[in-house]
């Protein structure tokens, strides 16, 4: 991409302070989830949950969804913090607040299928990392929650050019990001990553939102990366996609990105992916019923 | 710190079944996994469950817990795990059992064949379908064909070889004649263009669909006859294999892939794996199913 294009990007995310109200509490959090686990404090993590009623309402809620754990409803923050672990509450509170700060509106691509595979993404990363040794699944988790902060800042920014791409990936059955290159000349991946580093996300998520499609390119943290663009593929096979049928096949174990994960960690070999991909289809329904409550439409204290 | 009592925070809808499923149900779907390769998912257990009810009765089997002991008492194919198989399966025999695999078909592997063999002389596809059972696949498959006759496979020959064990399948399969239970799935532009009414219950499938599909009796573990199944482009056996212990079962996929052209598929039934009976066959993943494929000599995969 040439700089002149990379400028009009920046400039143009630069702009986006006027964003719909992001919560109090996203910018705060956004830091502790740069801090090591050690160093964060649970009653900061309490203190922050618990800052805006209705985001506390619905992390309890989230946190009872069969996809993080809790059988039951927790009686209060703390209990949840102190079931689930701080880090996990993190996350969930991540969801929620990114659930608040972009409202279901028109957007070419329908938010509530950005959610359902920004979710489902963040799941499939977590799940996929618990079968590794040593991989940080909640950090895993948030990877894959806002691997595609891009396409948000493509409907907010680029809406036009944006609409066209969502066009002509619909047509033609290719990948998003295929079409955004045929169409605007840049992709999600370069304005999303504009946007981590305006949030200060940490360098790894930086990665993995500028290099999910193109994992060779990276040059920190390739594992996280390569984990996130092996689930990315895997949600968009299994009903967690765009909302249309790419017309491709797609071959994990030859992907360049699960060689770079397999140097990592060797138990990968081992790894039935048949029985992950039929697990993953259990979790679906699940993932749709979460983003009706987080992100639908819907107000979601009703 | 405990925020005030939340109105909103009711659990999410758990998920339908699989709350309140015993146990013992996801031993068994472990065990049938891991001896047959079928994978009952979580919001299926129920239907593993009814199975399983129907073979308690037959044994006068009272708790999930007996049936277990039963069921691991005679662990081989052989024994009770046969019955219980084939209860789980028997809902599965229908036309147009699984629209993934069809919609990956058409739209993606038929492209990807006549593209590779477009410098061919002939131009002929030959499909197998490995256990026909009462013809429901071979029929679909043919159904599709046509359909793609006047597109992309215009001045293609269109051969499929039906196989079964079961001569009275074989009968019943070259009859073709199906009740309401059989076509449940078959849209009525299918029903009016390729079947004729026999009653009010029964349509029969029309002579020139027939004509596409040669039917015979054909045993998967006779090596001899299956040398001369060859030059196949695509195979499926769907449900045949899971009743196969792993040494035959391995000889049969060991036979498919030498069946198979390069750049062919081989698919099994949609909640079915391979698992690693075969390192030569790529696992790749199409939007809702998944096949085997034969790497084709120009991928580079062989």
């Amino acid at each position: 991409m040439n700089t002149s294009f990379t400028s009009t990007i920046r400039q143009r995310v630069e702009g986006i302070e006027t964003m719909p109200a992001i919560p109090a509490v996203f910018l705060p959090l956004l830091k502790m989830l740069g801090d090591s686990a050690e160093e964060v404090n649970v009653d900061e993590v309490v203190r922050l949950v618990s800052y805006d009623n209705t985001i506390a309402a619905q992390c309890l809620r989230v946190a009872s969804s069969p996809l993080f754990g809790l059988a039951q409803l927790p009686r209060s923050i703390k209990g949840a913090v102190m079931s689930l672990g701080v880090r996990r509450v993190e996350t969930i509170l991540l969801t929620c607040c990114l659930g608040q700060a972009f409202p279901a509106e028109k957007w070419a691509l329908d938010p509530e299928v950005f959610w359902r595979h920004s979710l489902g993404c963040a799941m499939v990363c977590r799940k996929f990392s618990e079968k590794l040794i040593a991989v940080d699944a909640e950090k895993a988790y948030m990877a894959g929650l806002l691997h595609d902060l891009g396409f948000m800042v493509n409907c907010l920014v680029f809406p036009k050019e944006f609409a066209a791409t969502m066009e002509r990936a619909c047509q033609q059955g290719i990948p998003l990001h295929e079409a955004e290159l045929a169409t605007m000349g840049f992709t999600h991946c370069e304005t999303g990553q504009a946007l981590a580093e305006k949030w200060k996300l940490g360098d790894d998520v930086v990665e993995v939102i500028g290099h999910h499609h193109a994992v060779e390119q990276c040059q920190k943290a390739q594992p996280l990366v390569a984990l996130v663009h092996l689930s990315d593929l895997l949600c968009r096979m299994r009903g967690l996609g765009y909302g249309y049928y790419e017309r491709h096949k797609v071959d994990l174990i030859s992907d360049p990105a699960w060689a770079i994960l397999l140097k990592e960690h060797r138990e990968l070999e081992g790894m039935d992916l048949v029985r992950f991909t039929f697990e993953l289809d259990e979790a679906v329904e699940d993932i749709h019923a979460l983003v009706s409550t987080v992100f639908g439409s819907a107000p979601a204290t009703a | 710190m405990t925020i005030a009592p939340q109105p909103a925070a009711a659990p999410l809808t758990p998920r339908k079944g699989a709350e309140t499923v015993d146990p013992v149900y996801r031993q068994i779907r472990d065990l049938v996994y891991k001896v047959s390769g079928i994978y009952k998912a979580e919001e299926k257990l129920y239907l593993l469950a009814d199975g399983c009810g129907r073979r308690m009765k037959q044994l006068n089997a009272r708790t999930p817990r007996e049936y277990w002991d039963v069921l691991t008492a005679q662990p081989g194919r052989d024994g009770e795990l046969r019955h219980l198989l084939n209860e789980i399966t028997i809902g599965e025999t229908s036309l147009f059992r699984s629209q993934p695999q069809l919609d990956a078909l058409r739209k993606v592997i038929l492209p990807e064949i006549v593209a590779e063999k477009t410098k061919q002389i002939t131009k002929r596809l030959r499909i197998w379908s490995a256990g026909c059972s009462t013809g429901e696949e071979s029929y679909t498959l043919a159904m599709n064909m046509l359909e793609e006759s006047e597109r992309l496979l215009k001045g293609w020959t269109v051969e499929i070889l039906a196989t079964d064990l079961n001569d009275r399948s074989v009968e019943a399969a070259k009859a073709g004649i199906y009740g309401d239970y059989a076509l449940r799935n078959t849209t009525d532009y299918f029903k009016r263009k390729y079947f004729t009414t026999i009653d009010e219950k029964k349509l029969q499938v029309r002579p020139e669909v027939k004509k596409l599909i040669n039917f015979s009796r054909l045993n998967l573990q006779d090596d001899s006859k299956m040398l001369f199944m060859k030059g196949m482009d695509l195979i499926f056996c769907c449900n045949v294999l899971i009743y196969f212990d792993g040494a035959s079962k391995s000889k049969v996929i060991n036979h498919f892939f030498t069946n198979l052209n390069f750049g062919g598929y081989f698919f099994l039934g949609t909640s079915e794996s391979l698992m690693k009976l075969n390192e030569q066959f790529h696992l790749v993943h199409f939007p809702g199913t998944i096949a085997y494929w034969k790497p084709s000599l120009s991928s580079g995969k062989l």
